[in-house]
């Protein structure tokens, strides 16, 4: 049997926090305070939302027991993907053990959930067998419907022109690989695709065809090359002003822009698309929810388009056992599709035990790493008062960020949250949103991902 | 943020790093040990040759620092981006200063002797 080791890589950084920090500070700055409980949290999904609930309530919480179910072994730096498929980083940089990031304590069920019974507080596992919660924490993540795009499915990634920067690490490298062949060719049409749902990373699709465009320009062949953007509704993203920012320089960089389209069907083999016309009647925005009756839909107008590079954004959603729970909202924008929270207190509206964060919750945007961040305090405040009979009282503000990489080697970064038509909400005073910047690139390329792995350990 | 949080973030930025932070260390720990032992103060020895090849390596930096972080000199476009590549050139100035006046200090006590 392998024993374990004496100090891991994160009792190392406390540490070494310890001996650096912790003598300067008075004893209320170290540490919040505790609650005695017999409680039994459960945490579904242990990506960074799930890993950092866990680190937060594992120093909050005394005498409970803390649940954490995710099959993986495997972190992913998620945020990292659009870097390796834009042939920036190896795909090594963005992958950890899990293990590296599970707080001492934690009870980590290694099995896919299947499904939730919030009636009696009961989680269904792959094996079997149940687990039975007094508070629930769902942080499950999101689905990639890639197969609502009739003949696509992520094992085309690499093959045929098909790109997606979604499906896995190791579509993002297969995605690098195809667009390198692509450019290797030396002309050809590229579409790009957005999905007509919410989806993670609302930027992702966008920095995908800026940095093919850089690599395009860097050719000198750039007037070989036609690139067209698909989008299904008349916005390309939701903070206002980038969304005009990215239509301007799409432009001008030549990008045909075509607006109410989504991608409803691809032969892969003789390199086709079809495109389904969504609007502006029936417009389908990121607030809109995704019927899987209305992909089916017989009268919709369809144009299809050969390509010889395209970058598929699936439809996304909410997991199945979630949708299929009571938990899914019942109504309003989010309806069947996404977790029923309310926003701003992140607790869910019919279920007062049960909690949501990240990209399952339905929220018109917040699908990020960084909504992680500003979210996860929120939970564990807001959870702690329930627990203790309270009403929740910290409030969620939208925060979300976006490193807009606008070219390989510069980005701007794109802050906002829910308030006045989700303006910017800028972290940084000498930094401005609107300023594509070299140092901005570089938080992206070096300094994000230390800060995400600081979210994990509850840290930030 | 806490102090905490700030210094875990460096902790994971530093990480791929440690390796040349602990050799630069050591080759700036040793270079000083040795020529300290030679007789050399920091504040007495001059060498103009360091200093001019000092501020050459930190005026190159403007062309490979940007490169380093996967961009270009032409991306640095806003007043911060400048600073922050002005903070870098700086640095590197230091850094190359450190290294180079003990070393310049040894090299003419071998042309001496």
């Amino acid at each position: 049997m392998q024993k374990p080791p004496l100090l891991s890589r994160r009792d190392l950084l406390k540490v070494g926090s310890g001996m650096g920090f912790g003598c300067l500070l008075p004893a209320g700055m170290t540490s919040a305070s505790t609650l005695q409980t017999q409680a039994h949290v459960v945490i579904l999904g242990g990506g960074a939302s799930g890993i950092a609930m866990a680190s937060r309530l594992t120093r909050r919480l005394r005498g409970g027991k803390i649940t954490l179910v995710e099959p993986r072994e495997t972190h992913h730096y998620q945020p990292g993907w659009t870097m390796v498929a834009s042939g920036v980083w190896n795909a090594g940089k963005t992958m950890r053990p899990n293990a590296d990031f599970m707080p001492r304590g934690v009870n980590w069920v290694r099995e896919n959930a299947v499904s939730v019974d919030a009636d009696n507080k009961r989680i269904g596992l792959a094996s079997g067998s149940t687990i039975e919660y007094d508070f629930l924490i769902v942080a499950t993540g999101i689905q990639l419907n890639y197969g609502l795009i009739d003949g696509m499915s992520p094992e085309l990634i690499g093959q045929h022109g098909i790109g997606s920067v979604y499906a896995s690490i190791e579509g993002a490298s297969r995605t690098n690989q195809t667009i390198e062949s692509w450019l290797a060719s030396g002309q050809g049409k590229g579409i790009f695709t957005a999905a007509p749902t919410p989806v993670k990373c609302a930027g992702a699709p966008l920095k995908m065809t800026f940095t093919t465009l850089s690599r395009l320009e860097e050719s000198s062949r750039r007037e070989r090359f036609a690139v067209e953007y698909m989008a299904p509704g008349t916005d390309l993203f939701s903070q206002p002003w980038v969304d005009e920012f990215v239509k301007q320089r799409f432009d001008e960089q030549g990008v045909k822009r075509r607006h109410h389209y989504r991608l409803s069907a691809i032969d892969p083999q003789a390199k086709q698309a079809e495109f389904a016309f969504v609007g502006p009647e029936s417009e389908f925005t990121s607030h809109h929810e995704l019927r899987e009756a209305e992909f089916k839909r017989d009268n919709l107008q369809t144009v299809i388009t050969d390509y010889d590079f395209i970058h598929v954004v699936p439809p996304m959603s909410a997991h199945d056992f979630i949708k299929n729970s009571a938990l899914v909202a019942q109504d309003g924008p989010f309806r069947g599709e996404w977790l029923d929270v309310d926003i701003h207190t992140m607790q869910h509206n019919r279920y007062p035990d049960v909690f949501g964060i990240g990209d399952v919750i339905g929220a018109p945007i917040n699908k990020t790493a960084a909504s992680v961040k500003a979210q996860a305090p929120v939970v564990e405040e807001n959870l702690l008062s329930v627990m203790q009979g309270n009403l929740p009282s910290a409030r969620h503000t939208g925060y979300t960020s976006c490193p807009m990489i606008t070219g390989i080697g510069k980005a701007m970064l794109v802050e906002f949250g829910y308030a006045d038509d989700f303006a910017f909400m800028p972290s940084f005073p000498f930094i401005d949103p609107k300023d594509e910047s070299w140092v901005t690139w570089v938080m992206k390329d070096r300094m994000l991902q230390p800060a995400y792995y600081a979210v994990l350990e509850g840290q930030a | 943020m806490t102090i905490s949080g700030i210094f875990t973030i460096l902790m994971y930025a530093l990480a791929p790093f440690t390796w040349l932070l602990v050799v630069g260390s050591i080759v700036v720990i040793s270079l000083h040990l040795l020529a300290y032992l030679r007789g050399y103060q920091i504040t007495q020895h001059r060498s103009r040759y360091a200093t001019i090849l000092a501020i050459l390596i930190g005026l190159s930096a403007v062309a490979w620092v940007p490169w380093l972080t996967h961009s270009t000199l032409a991306n640095v476009a806003t007043l911060f981006d400048w600073v922050a590549l002005t903070a870098g050139i700086v640095a590197i100035f230091i850094i190359s200063l450190v290294i180079l006046h003990p070393l310049s200090y040894l090299i003419s006590l071998l042309r001496e002797g």
